[in-house]
């Protein structure tokens, strides 16, 4: 290993120009616009699956948080796809950089908020206080609501940051295992082959996971503020 | 439905308006169709935010056909026209022999390295190609199916279109058929009226008739019955006038003679046989 364990998470350059750019910028290229009725399998699977997608998470939204119907798909697609992505070898998966994570997670958080707040004042500040809290507690609660409240964009990027790092570290010290067993036992080697394969197929779940548990969690505090 | 042609014609009317937008100053979004686009700073961004999506079909030029199949490809990643290209001089072997060179090449000469990552890369792959060769083709039947369906919905909305049309043209001709069979039944209508009057006409006649034989036969009955009347009456009279003029010595001397008579005709009868 002539590489530290994080070399793979290092925003990647090319003689000196970034282009994590082109990475983030990559998904997009394989997603097709439809541009006919009837279209290539690969775009009527992806339809499907938008189609899909969208009647589920969209169901619970009244007219105004309906409106965000293009903002959620577009997020789950990102995610999912990038995290899809990373998973091949010698990749760069931009989830990974807490930096993006909270650049998508923040304004998102802020955006519900914010529409929280113009539109339905006084249930979004009714959200501090739980229903049926006795008197005394109304202070301490109202304090450990908002910091609840302001935790939220901050767990939504970390959790996928933390989820998608310590997927890619475990593949990557799991296949370093391998590597160093294959000269002392090679039964052993074996093993910690079939747990690598094991830990990719759990990784390929985690990751279409993680990209519905963020798109999930934005449309739910949608839903409360709209 | 918003009046588009279908994909492979050219719509000279909404492509010659194109053009003439952009003949504007300005480009295709002058001032005076859209004055938040006059903001230098803030102009792109208003542009890329108001274009539609997906309304109609994304270029006026006849696009081509969907080919039905892909390229033919080899190991899943190297196209066949490859193997044509090294045909000629190396023959069905070569590109194997290359790639196998270029692998083992890398390797020893370590410009590939045998890191974590390659056992990482082994598993990842091998995951892959495992899922596709099991699950590929069904997922692509998966996906003609829907293909297929989207078409049998549209397809079965023209055949109702088309199926209605085609009742519409049969009633019609069917009610254009009645039109041409109505004289029938004028003709019935006709005969019937004329009969029932034929009839009518019958009845009063042969009322009429019986009416009048009604009246002569009582003329004649009254006749009939004054001349037997008359024969009746005569004959009394006549009767009577010849019982009165029967006298009594007239009576007698008919009746002296009745018995000489009777007399001389039993003396004849005894010499005859009695028959």
């Amino acid at each position: 290993m002539n590489e530290n364990l994080f070399a793979s998470f290092a925003a990647p350059s090319m003689m000196g120009l970034p282009i994590v750019v082109l990475i983030v910028m990559f998904p997009s290229i394989l997603f097709p616009t439809p541009s006919r009725l009837i279209n290539n399998r690969l775009i009527s699977i992806q339809q499907w699956l938008i189609q899909l997608t969208s009647k589920q998470m969209l169901a619970i939204h009244n007219q105004k948080g309906r409106t965000w119907a293009l903002m959620l798909m577009s997020l789950i697609l990102f995610i999912g796809s990038t995290n899809l992505l990373g998973l091949l070898p010698h990749s760069f998966t931009p989830t990974t950089q807490l930096s993006m994570n909270l650049g998508m997670a923040i304004p998102l958080w802020a955006g519900t908020v914010i529409t929280g707040f113009r539109y339905k004042t006084k249930a979004s500040l009714a959200h501090f206080l739980p229903q049926g809290t006795p008197l005394p507690l109304i202070p301490m609660l109202v304090i450990i609501e908002t910091i609840s409240l302001f935790i939220q964009p901050m767990a939504l990027a970390v959790r996928l940051t933390a989820n998608i790092t310590a997927g890619h570290l475990l593949i990557h010290l799991i296949g370093g295992a391998t590597l160093a067993l294959i000269n002392i036992s090679a039964t052993t080697a074996f093993i910690t082959f079939i747990i690598l394969i094991l830990l990719t197929i759990l990784e390929f779940a985690v990751a279409l996971i993680q990209a519905y548990v963020f798109t999930l969690l934005v449309s739910l505090y949608l839903h409360d503020n709209t | 439905s918003d009046g588009a042609p279908g994909p492979g014609h050219w719509d000279a009317d909404a492509a010659a308006g194109g053009l003439v937008d952009l003949a504007v100053p300005g480009g295709a979004f002058s001032g005076r169709r859209a004055p938040c686009l006059k903001n230098p700073v803030l102009g792109p961004g208003v542009l890329q935010a108001i274009r539609i999506f997906h309304t109609r079909q994304p270029s006026l030029a006849p696009i081509p056909c969907v080919p039905e199949y892909g390229g033919k490809v080899c190991l899943g990643l190297i196209p066949k026209e490859f193997f044509q290209f090294l045909y000629p001089k190396t023959g069905v072997r070569g590109p194997y022999v290359l790639g196998t060179g270029l692998i083992l090449y890398s390797l020893s000469k370590e410009i590939y390295v045998i890191t974590a990552e390659t056992f990482s890369a082994i598993s990842t792959i091998g995951l892959l190609i495992y899922v596709v060769k099991k699950y590929g083709a069904s997922i692509g039947e998966f996906a003609d199916k829907l293909s297929e369906q989207k078409i049998a919905q549209l397809e079965e909305v023209k055949q109702a279109s088309i199926q209605q049309i085609q009742d519409a043209i049969d009633t019609e001709k069917s009610q254009q058929a009645l039109v041409q069979k109505r004289h029938y039944l004028f003709d019935v209508q006709r005969n019937n009226i004329a009969m029932a009057l034929e009839l009518t006409y019958r009845e009063r006649l042969h009322r009429v008739y019986r009416e009048v034989k009604n009246r002569l036969d009582y003329h004649i009955s009254v006749q009939n019955m004054m001349r037997r009347k008359e024969q009746e009456h005569m004959i009394n009279w006549v009767e009577k006038h010849v019982v009165q003029s029967i006298s009594a010595q007239q009576e007698k001397e008919t009746i002296a003679k009745c018995i000489a008579g009777l007399k001389l005709l039993a003396k004849k009868a005894p010499s005859q046989p009695v028959l």
